[in-house]
């Protein structure tokens, strides 16, 4: 491994704490998510690595006790391992968890999510129909509508939020449209005679027979 | 908790809503016949549906009976007699009665739920055996929910227990119950589901009743525990969160008329749909004031 204060960007006797920042900034630039389907996103895991990497020898390397704190969030994503290929097997995995959603089988495709580390939109509009299929619809919504902001030119993702709020006011409108039906009848007869009378009243007749 | 599944009395017919009021005068008569004249205090409409549910599945030909109401005794009364459904519905109402009042009575250790619990707890004994894994399973669901509303109390929101979360709990036990009855059917599992989503829509919709009161006196609302993370007043927070909830509740209203059509219902559809299509949106529009 290169110098983990070169590949930190910190000299060599730099604080912890400046050492935990500058980590945190580069981690920012540099994590995998945010790629999304970004070819440039393999090249964010391999620099993601070496930077957990640095960080960890560095800490380990400081007298003072270790930790598995603040930045955890970030370091424990090093524990679980981002191997050249985990595009490839990610993308596996997603593919079997479609098919246990075909297939009905909603708690090994929750329990294969909720072992993935890395908040894809892709992950996010799984879990929603997990969640849809559970009947859980706040978070089901919730979901697919991250998936939609993560991904906002997906159509399938799109497609989906979109049927949620048109089931609702299908719904919704079966009600409402019984509602103002009578009025029409009534309003068209009243109408008629008004214009009726006002015709007559400037000498002509809309409606001879009365 | 109940009398949010009502019909809508406007858009039924007459020939419906006198069926309807047989059933809920059955359902207080089978109270009356199975556990005994207090009880008959518990009943509601919620249970009436699950009567008219329950029944519309069955090939029973309809028993109907005149007969003179002591609450209401102007007129002449017809009420359905001898149904398996409604003396099924009757001992829901009474379990989930009991079970509700032992909840108040942990809440708020009034005297009255007290009281009335323990003369409740008489009346259950009498319920059938068979209906044992009923009352097991109604008392572990409470018990639970009770338990993670607890834990809930304090002022820190646990971002992790989500309102689906919390309400699943009530949720399946209606579904249970209400799928229970026709335990071997095909139809089971459509019946569980229609039970879930209507047993969701019950509990948030309470919650949102209950807001303001819970609000003021500081007691646990699932809404306002789970989702009020600005701890916002009354009216800035019930206004903020309402088109939420009010998705929530459409969509298992929606989800609730998507089994019922499902089922192979042989009587009663117009009551079931009128109920479910419209009495639960009505409901709807009432608690949450859209304006119309």
């Amino acid at each position: 491994m290169e110098n983990p204060y070169e590949i930190l960007g910190v000299k060599e006797g730099t604080s912890k704490e400046d050492i935990k920042k500058a980590y945190r900034e580069l981690a920012k630039k540099y994590h995998p998510d945010q790629y999304g389907d970004n070819p440039l996103k393999d090249l964010a895991e391999v620099k993601m690595r070496e930077l957990n990497e640095a960080y960890d020898s560095l800490m380990k390397n400081s007298s003072s006790s270790s930790n598995n704190g603040s930045s955890s969030s970030y370091n424990s994503q090093s524990n679980s391992g981002f191997k050249p290929n985990d595009d490839y097997s990610s993308n596996n995995i997603y593919q079997s968890i479609r098919m246990d959603l075909n297939s009905g089988n909603i708690p090994s495709a929750e329990k294969k999510l909720s072992s993935m580390n890395t908040k894809t939109a892709e992950w996010n509009f799984l879990m929603g129909m997990v969640h849809l299929k559970k009947g859980w619809h706040d978070s089901a919504y919730t979901f697919i509508s991250n998936a939609c902001s993560q991904e906002p030119n997906n159509i399938e993702y799109r497609r989906s939020f979109n049927g949620l709020n048109t089931r609702t006011s299908n719904y919704r409108d079966n009600y409402y449209g019984r509602r103002g039906n009578d009025s029409g009848m009534g309003n068209m007869c009243l109408n008629l005679w008004c214009a009726d009378t006002i015709c007559e009243c400037l000498g002509g007749d809309l409606i001879s027979c009365c | 908790m109940f009398g949010y599944v009502t019909p809508c009395k406007m858009e039924m017919k007459i020939k419906d809503y006198e069926k309807f009021k047989a059933y809920y005068c059955g359902l207080c008569n089978s109270i009356k016949k199975n556990f005994g004249n207090l009880p008959r205090l518990t009943l509601n409409y919620d249970m009436t549906f699950l009567a008219i549910l329950l029944d519309s599945l069955s090939e029973n030909k309809y028993n109907f009976i005149k007969f003179k109401c002591l609450i209401h005794p102007l007129k002449k009364r017809i009420m359905i007699n001898n149904n398996e459904a409604l003396d099924y519905a009757a001992f829901c109402n009474i379990t989930l009665a009991y079970y509700k009042l032992m909840d108040d009575v942990y809440d708020n250790k009034t005297i009255k739920s007290k009281v009335f619990s323990i003369f409740l707890k008489n009346y259950l004994s009498k319920s059938e055996k068979v209906y044992n894994e009923v009352i097991d399973y109604t008392k572990e669901k409470l018990l639970l929910l009770n338990t993670l509303e607890v834990c809930h109390e304090g002022i820190v929101i646990d971002e992790h227990l989500s309102i689906d979360e919390l309400s699943h709990v009530f949720a399946d036990l209606t579904g249970f119950i209400i799928s229970f009855y026709y335990k071997e059917a095909d139809f089971e599992n459509d019946l569980y589901w229609l039970g879930y989503n209507l047993g969701k829509w019950i509990y948030i919709i309470d919650a949102y009743d209950d807001l303001e009161k819970d609000i003021k006196s500081n007691s646990f609302n699932a809404i306002n525990s789970l989702l009020n993370t600005d701890k916002l007043d009354f009216k800035s927070f019930s206004k903020c969160i309402k088109p939420r909830i009010d998705f929530l509740l459409a969509t298992c209203a929606e989800q609730c008329l998507k089994y019922l059509n499902r089922l192979p219902l042989i009587k009663n559809e117009d009551i079931l749909y009128n109920i479910l299509e419209l009495g639960l949106m009505e409901k709807m529009d009432k608690v949450l004031k859209m304006p119309y």
